[in-house]
């Protein structure tokens, strides 16, 4: 044990730590810029609000009118929620664990309604129901439009347990239902959890269906008091109900996930248990599947086909291309720069989280609530300022980003995460500088999952209508635009050929989200109940 | 034949030399408005970026937008919004040369913005069904007409209509009709062509919507439909003629551009145009009405300062405290 | 020249102290076992060697290179040290040789040479073949393996070993072990182990260091700490250990129940004595004045067996030989073969 006296110091001193505390404080700012960026609208809306003197505001807040819609839209979300759990569960859980006929392709239907906008459902449907209106269509339109949300979050949570598990339960005498509940339950609880947030997120912000079914929830309040109303400032208030209604969704998430056993898998090898080949739950499982596929996507498309066939208006296809490239280039810039905002806060939230990103992740989700009309106006104001920048394809994909960057955040955050914990440290230790470890160690294994976060912005933002319409360059049309322009439902064959190529358009994203699972991915170890892969 | 008045107004506000291309956010249909756009454009050279969208949703936008608007032209499909913009001071005086020929009734009287084609309040009715016709709005809140009537209440041109009663009776008598006609039964939707729509369907029998409205649904469902126009009793406040209009936006560098247009717009050619192809009223004097029905003067509208319909905000805050909004 | 300096390390994670004025130096080529309960501090300073944990004071020190002291921090991509965590932490997206040779740096070696060192650390470990699998096709040993080899690859000058063997079944962990400490040996690496098993420790290493809440408290050979604990606490970390009540005697002697001492000399010091298990034999035959006790257990592990004696009340744990003649039941007489450690109780 000796000590020599001290000797000429080997390295220039502190140059590396400086250099990495300097990389740090870059992605603080950077988390803040996007904190301040989501905040945009939020400010906006306080803004306005202010706008009316506050006994007016008490008035509007506690008026009939405004908690009759609040009811309608509290109950919208929980029926939705409620059925896309049951239905969500029962779907993953069968293509997980029973024995089906091409298995793994059977994801690919059960996911494609998110090809598919709220809007073109309602259309469809109502083309084959003329009566279908009110308040149980809603829940049927928007449940089958967010259930693939809870069946890809279930997938994910379910290929992260241990089969082995499984086994142990039934020799302790277990059947398969105490098996699903005590075992396999609340292991999967946390990534359940988070599909149910985004599917309630998006029920909530939803326009489309609603308005179209002539059920008054807070957004169509919302949409009403801009379009009929001049009172932007009632309708912002009204906008903050809408807030604290999603503050308390995300609270009741968080919560749920605190409570989700986390399990730090290390295996290092897989092992899925057998297939179950029970008649009964293959034949049940197969009948919801298919009647599922039947009514979210076999009788849309039908629909939508013959419609487009049957077209008395001959087809513009020169304004059929021009909108579908337009669609596709500024969705995915609008993806694209998702994924540049949400990387900052996606690489520190998986370094460790501290009360600022998390603070800053909380903004982003809760703005994911916001109606696209806040965010376009919000936009609106702020962009008319910019002078050349207002109204050009940058300015909207911007507000995509802004729009659907909750989406982006929690896939990139949860994908990091799956980073297993020594390996950082271990290649550094192999010489890597820590921008080489993120290069070739972390951005490697969460590639896959924060692809699927970018497509899924992407996918969102084809479909995206109000902000759209207020942001977009004036003669710019997306496809969204034009199938809202050929006017009411029954003018629907003239909007069917936008609406049969933009669900055509947005299946390929979809296809690739949904790709069967290769089983032998197992090496990517599930650290936490969190957010799954997809949200 | 088109006939571009040229105006020498001595009292131009900013206009670029050399106009190539003009900004208008239209709140007017694509379908029915772009040929109009595209004869003047043919006329003129002068390129037209038309932003389509719902007026009062463009009103709002503009409104936003305040003096950093890139719109040079507004054209609405009712007053309302012309007036909130107009309130918020961001149109220009119009020279007195520019449409000229519109009467005086159908003009903002600080000309701040004028009307193009009329658009009349009306009730649409099943003949088959209704077999009282209604003399005045206050009839529906009769029994006869219970669970019959359906309206539009976040519709611009309702609540026009519900100005023009506020103004003329007072908010508390529009108040009382307003309740009298949720204890009827009256059904609420979204749209004036789901108000036909459910009239032809058989779900109600009458709905208060403007005069077009027959056209438009018969033409979109592509066949005849059983519901006729039917109009109150002359000078009853039921009877409201709206416009569509347009107002140049002061920021605008082309005003001299915009007011061209506007004159176009109100030439007899081109009212001729709106009455043939969207079955709408023309303004001017001595014009031709729509198939079938009575010319403006004599439909007996009742007698109101349009300017008065910018009055949104009472009427707005009716409705939203009745829970219509 | 010492291959490693580690002197008078203070680290604080969280505002708790967790290593305090800890040192410890290592010849190059010497292998150190770090033996400590769970929460001494053993993976932390593994940590703050690697650079991995930026101490508060102290000076860390690889042969003349000064690492770390003050404001002089080396980050942990300069340092060349062979880092294999408990977890063992193989790339799951690199297939075998990828991860072996993840750290060789390629502007510095070509393409061949690259794929000769891995050749070589794959046949060094025992995993020739293995090159195009994937980490989670491979067994908890193999990828202990493979971590390894990946560690030594970049011919490190130090290499730490976080209970690297911790996971496995006891026979597989014994070869494996073998072969690492070979391997090392024949590389002439310096290393440090941690482990918590104490045999381990004692089999593999040249130096042992004893941690306790972040400090060392005592180092040197095998033999020495085995033998010569410095404290009762001590001595139960490094192998089992009979604490039994003893007095010192002004002549010199010391009275316990192994050695009861009649003598009228004055106490000098009461206290206690460690005795290690293998020190007491056991005869069959009792004879006067022998200590004598009644065999109450037998554990027996085949190459020796454990034995506890029940004397006045007292039970004492015996080893004992393979082959024994013993019964449960039966009276023995005890005899202490061995030193008579002596601590005292002030």
């Amino acid at each position: 044990m000796l000590t020599t006296s001290p000797a000429r110091i080997a390295e220039p001193p502190s140059s590396h730590t400086q250099s990495q505390r300097g990389w740090r404080a870059v992605l603080l700012t950077s988390v803040g810029a996007v904190a301040g960026i989501s905040m945009i609208p939020f400010v906006y809306l306080l803004v306005r609000a202010s706008d009316k003197p506050f006994d007016e505001i008490v008035q509007l807040l506690l008026r009939q009118k405004t908690l009759e819609v609040l009811a309608t839209t509290a109950t919208l979300v929980i029926c939705v929620v409620a059925i896309n759990l049951v239905l969500g569960i029962a779907i993953a859980s069968g293509l997980h664990f029973v024995h089906l006929p091409f298995r793994r392709l059977l994801v690919i239907p059960m996911v494609l309604p998110l090809a598919i906008p709220s809007y073109v459902f309602t259309y469809t449907w109502v083309a084959l129901i003329p009566s279908f209106s009110g308040f149980a269509a809603a829940v049927f339109i928007l449940s089958i439009s967010t259930i693939p949300y809870i069946i890809l979050a279930t997938l994910a949570g379910l290929r992260s347990i241990d089969g082995s598990q499984i086994e142990v339960a039934r020799s302790l005498g277990l059947n398969l239902p105490q098996t699903f509940l005590r075992v396999v339950f609340p292991q999967i609880r946390g990534h359940v959890s988070a599909g149910a947030l985004l599917a309630g997120l998006y029920t909530m912000s939803d326009f489309g269906a609603v308005s179209l079914l002539n059920v008054e929830t807070l957004t169509v309040s919302i949409q009403n008091m801009y379009r009929a109303s001049y009172d932007r400032s009632a309708a912002a208030v009204i906008s903050f109900v809408l807030i604290a209604f999603s503050i308390l969704f995300v609270l009741a998430d968080e919560s749920i996930k605190g409570k989700s056993t986390q399990s730090q898998l290390l295996k290092s090898t897989s092992f899925k248990s057998p297939l179950i080949r029970k008649k009964y739950l293959r034949f049940g499982t197969t009948s919801i599947i298919t009647a599922f596929a039947l009514v979210a996507v076999i009788l849309p498309f039908y629909v939508l086909l013959t419609r487009f066939f049957s077209n008395p208006v001959a087809i513009d296809w020169t304004s059929l291309a021009t909108a579908t490239i337009s669609t596709v280039s500024v969705a995915a810039l609008g993806a694209i720069i998702a994924l540049v905002l949400s990387a900052p806060l996606g690489l520190l939230l998986s370094a460790g989280a501290s009360r600022f990103t998390t603070v800053t992740n909380k903004i982003v989700v809760i703005a994911h609530a916001l109606p696209g009309v806040v965010v376009g106006l919000a936009l609106v104001s702020i962009g008319s300022k910019l002078g050349a920048l207002y109204q050009t394809t940058f300015l909207l994909a911007f507000a995509y980003a802004i729009l659907f960057l909750a989406k982006s955040v929690t896939s990139m955050s949860s994908s990091l995460a799956r980073v297993p914990d020594g390996v950082k440290d271990v290649a550094a230790t192999l010489g890597m500088n820590p921008w080489a470890v993120v290069k070739k160690v972390i951005a490697p294994i969460a590639a896959p999952g924060i692809g699927i976060g970018t497509i899924l912005v992407f996918l969102t933002a084809m479909k995206e209508l109000p902000a759209t319409l207020m942001l977009r360059p004036t003669g710019f049309e997306t496809l969204a635009t034009q199938i809202w322009s050929s006017g009411s439902i029954n003018r629907f064959n003239e909007a069917a050929p936008y609406a049969l190529i933009l669900v055509l358009v947005a299946a390929i994203p979809t296809f690739l989200i949904s790709r069967p699972d290769k089983e032998d991915h197992s090496y990517l170890q599930e650290s936490t109940g969190g957010p799954s892969e997809r949200t | 034949m088109l006939g571009l008045v040229t105006s020498c107004s001595t009292s131009t506000n900013e206009q670029a030399t050399n106009v190539t291309e003009m900004t208008i956010y239209s709140g007017r249909s694509e379908e029915f408005i772009a040929p109009f756009f595209a004869d003047w454009q043919a006329a003129t050279g002068i390129k037209l970026n038309v932003r389509y969208g719902d007026s009062a949703e463009l009103s709002a936008q503009i409104l936003e937008e305040g003096s950093n608007s890139p719109a040079d032209l507004f054209l609405s499909q009712d007053a309302g919004s012309l007036g909130a913009i107009s309130q918020a001071g961001l149109f220009t005086t119009l020279p007195s040369d520019v449409a000229a020929d519109i009467p005086a009734a159908y003009v903002a009287a600080n000309r701040e913005w004028v009307g193009i084609t009329g658009r009349a309040r009306v009730f649409a009715y099943a003949p088959v069904r209704v077999k009282t016709l209604p003399a005045s709005v206050t009839d529906l809140t009769k029994s006869i007409y219970k669970n019959q009537i359906g309206i539009a209440p976040t519709n611009a041109s309702f609540q026009a209509f519900l100005a023009a009663l506020i103004e003329n009776k007072g908010s508390g008598f529009a108040k009382t009709w307003l309740e009298g006609l949720q204890a009827n039964g009256v059904k609420i939707y979204l749209k004036n062509s789901a108000i036909v729509e459910a009239i032809d369907k058989g779900e109600i029998s009458l709905g208060l919507v403007n005069h077009y409205y027959i056209w438009e649904v018969s033409e979109s469902l592509g066949r005849a439909i059983n519901v006729k126009n039917g109009f109150f009793a002359p000078s009853d406040l039921g009877n409201l003629i709206n416009v569509s209009g347009a107002g140049v936006l002061q920021t605008s560098a082309k005003q001299k551009t915009a007011q061209d247009l506007i004159n176009y717009l109100t030439s007899p050619a081109a009212q001729q145009k709106f009455v043939t192809d969207t079955h709408e009223y023309s303004l001017l004097d001595g014009a031709l009405p729509p198939t079938d029905l009575p010319t403006l003067d004599k439909i007996g509208a009742p007698s109101l300062d349009l300017k008065n319909l910018s009055n949104i905000k009472a009427t707005q805050d009716l409705l939203i405290q009745v829970g219509l909004l | 020249m010492n291959a490693l300096e580690v002197s008078h390390l203070k680290v604080l994670l969280s505002g708790k102290v967790v290593l305090d004025d800890l040192s410890l130096s290592l010849a190059p080529g010497q292998i150190a076992a770090l033996l400590g309960p769970s929460g001494c501090g053993k993976t932390t300073l593994l940590r703050s060697i690697a650079g991995l944990i930026r101490p508060s004071e102290g000076q860390i020190r690889f042969g003349k290179q000064l690492v770390s002291f003050s404001s002089v921090h080396l980050p942990p991509h300069k340092r060349k040290i062979g880092y294999v965590p408990q977890e063992g932490a193989l790339f799951p997206h690199l297939n075998i040789a990828d991860n072996i040779s993840f750290g060789i740096d390629s502007s510095v070696f070509t393409k061949d040479q690259i794929r000769q060192t891995t050749k070589e650390m794959l046949a060094l470990t025992g995993m020739d073949g293995f090159g195009k699998r994937m980490p989670h096709q491979l067994s908890g040993g193999q990828q202990t393996r493979v971590a390894l080899a990946r560690a030594l690859a970049i011919k490190p000058s130090i290499v730490l070993l976080d209970e690297p063997f911790s996971a496995l079944d006891a026979e597989l962990r014994t070869e494996l072990r073998t072969d690492v400490i070979t391997l090392l040996r024949s590389q002439n690496t310096t290393a440090i182990l941690v482990t918590h098993d104490r045999e381990e420790g004692l089999v593999s290493a040249d130096v042992i260091a004893l941690m306790r809440e972040g400090k060392i408290v005592q180092s040197g050979t095998p033999e020495d700490v085995y033998s010569a604990p410095i404290s009762p606490t001590i001595a139960s970390s490094t192998g089992d250990a009979l604490v039994l009540q003893a007095s010192q005697l002004s002549d010199g002697t010391t009275d316990y129940i192994l050695n009861p001492i009649k003598s009228s000399a004055p106490l000098v010091a009461s206290g206690h004595i460690v005795i290690r298990p293998e020190e007491i034999k056991l005869n069959k035959s009792l004879t006067d004045g022998s200590i004598n006790g009644q065999i109450i257990k037998i554990d027996y592990y085949g190459h020796d067996a454990m034995v506890a004696i029940d004397i006045a009340g007292q039970h004492l744990q015996v080893r004992i030989p393979g082959p024994f003649d013993f019964n449960v039941g039966q009276s023995v007489a005890l005899e202490h073969v061995g030193p008579v450690r002596f601590f005292s109780n002030n």
